[in-house]
């Protein structure tokens, strides 16, 4: 993985408004309690492989630093363990302030430094749509990427096992209709995403 | 003891040997699981909520208002639905302005949710439930000199103020029933570590790393075999184990069950009663081990 570089933080990359933005959003409400004081990324157990340690990026939002902070891996590859929100001495839950960011990142189309995250998580919120639950064949057909044969071959390879071990149905699932599930979900659409 | 019960969609597929023995388990120990009738997908963690969180919250709102109805704790097996059903609780009862979105999208599709219900996991119900003295009144077949190493996960666990349940650093409810059966926990560090979770779909290499360093722990450890809650940690572990293996040019060969699937071998349960041909790595040699 990459080492982290150093960024020299200057006024352009400062937009304040980010601030009170991601204050009003779920996770995002007590960021200014944040001392800095590093137990998130002390205790992260990926981040070797972010560019900025959930620590940073805290404080670049406390910076206004939307773009820095939106176009980082971090934000996505955060795999909401909870091992730095059970140990903050501030009570933040920082993986549902990532969960935020991301959920930013993708309204507001901001390339993904991981590029097939945001089709996950698109693909995986459609496919419940459609049929109440996961079907993971069609999860793996959307989010296939021709452009990483290596990712593509290790999912063609993880489809195929579970397969034979009778692990893997191919056949959509389905909730019955008449517990109107469907238009539940149809009209979480009208009331917006939060 | 009865309960609504919350498979999730892993215990239809890839977890199927996980449905299948807990169900045994609860047959010999008396639960009954009364399956929540046209339950949907739990909400999904991270993977609905970073693209809507309003969709995510609503599934599990529906669960929940189907659960409430059957006036009986909600029971799930995996770690990830037991986290996220929680989380919806929670915040349902905490942001009265999200509760009022809720109601109405509820209430459109006949449905009411007061926030009465308890969300639950399995090892919960076992421990206290049904006491560890139950569960060791029915062993059958001691796991006499099986060394298990115990794995947690995340969800079971953290974070506290979610999921109410064990120690988030130190948990210990597995151990007691791997005791309780006569199987000897080994000192196993990565307990409590992230296996990598979904970014296995997404970013392969990443959880191959993160999986990678809990497998050869536990070989280090000594321990004939993983015990897990969760079929996400157990689909990282079992079903990529062999990815892993050529990945990194490593010889693993670690036997991945569920602790319930241990629990139905204490009961003196059959292979199949137990899907022990559904984990990806063989499991056999445990099964023999217990029985020589």
């Amino acid at each position: 993985m990459k080492p982290n570089h150093r960024h020299a933080i200057t006024s352009q990359m400062m937009d304040k408004s980010f601030l009170a933005d991601v204050m009003k959003m779920r996770g995002g409400q007590n960021i200014l309690d944040c001392i800095q004081c590093g137990v998130c990324a002390g205790s992260c157990p990926a981040s070797w492989a972010m560019d900025f340690t959930p620590m940073q990026i805290v404080r670049m939002l406390h910076l206004g630093m939307k773009e820095t902070v939106l176009s980082s891996s971090t934000i996505w590859i955060c795999a909401s363990c909870y091992t730095c929100a059970t140990r903050c001495p501030r009570g933040i839950d920082i993986p549902l302030l990532m969960s935020a960011l991301k959920n930013t990142a993708i309204k507001e189309k901001v390339p993904a430094r991981i590029p097939i995250k945001p089709k996950f998580h698109k693909s995986f919120a459609d496919i419940v749509q459609k049929y109440g639950r996961i079907h993971e064949p069609e999860l793996f057909l959307k989010i296939a990427n021709k452009t990483d044969m290596h990712g593509l071959m290790e999912n063609a390879t993880l489809g195929w096992t579970l397969l034979r071990k009778g692990k893997l149905r191919l056949k959509a699932p389905k909730v019955n209709q008449k517990t109107q599930w469907s238009s539940l979900f149809k009209n979480v659409a009208k009331e917006g995403s939060n | 003891m009865k309960y609504a019960y919350f498979p999730g969609c892993s215990i239809h597929t890839t977890a199927k040997e996980y449905g299948i023995s807990s169900k045994a388990v609860s047959k010999v120990l008396g639960i009954e699981l009364v399956e929540i009738p046209e339950w949907n997908c739990c909400g999904a963690m991270d993977a609905v909520y970073a693209y809507n969180p309003l969709l995510s919250i609503s599934l599990s709102a529906r669960n929940l208002a189907l659960a409430e109805s059957m006036k009986m704790d909600v029971v799930t097996l995996c770690s990830a639905c037991f986290f996220t059903l929680s989380r919806a609780h929670k915040l349902l009862r905490e942001d009265s302005e999200l509760k009022g979105k809720v109601d109405k999208l509820l209430n459109e599709s006949g449905l009411q949710y007061t926030g009465e219900v308890r969300v639950r996991h399995f090892l919960d119900v076992l421990i206290r439930d049904v006491g560890l003295e139950n569960i060791a009144k029915n062993v059958k077949v001691k796991l006499d000199g099986l060394k298990v190493a115990p794995y947690y996960g995340c969800m079971l666990i953290r974070p506290p103020n979610i999921v109410h349940f064990d120690d988030p650093e130190h948990p210990k409810s597995m151990e007691l029933i791997i005791e309780a059966i006569g199987g000897k926990n080994v000192d196993y560090i990565y307990k409590t570590r992230c296996c990598g979770a979904s970014l296995g779909l997404t970013d392969g290499e990443v959880m191959m790393e993160m999986t990678k360093d809990l497998l050869l722990e536990a070989k280090n450890a000594n321990a004939d075999c993983i015990a897990l809650p969760c079929p996400l940690c157990h689909l990282n572990m079992d079903a990529k184990q062999k990815s892993i293996e050529s990945t990194f040019d490593i010889k693993i060969g670690m036997p991945i069950v569920f602790f319930t699937q241990l629990m139905g071998m204490a009961f003196g349960l059959n292979p199949k009663e137990l899907a022990l041909n559904k984990n990806c790595v063989p499991t056999g040699k445990l099964f023999k081990q217990i029985h020589d």
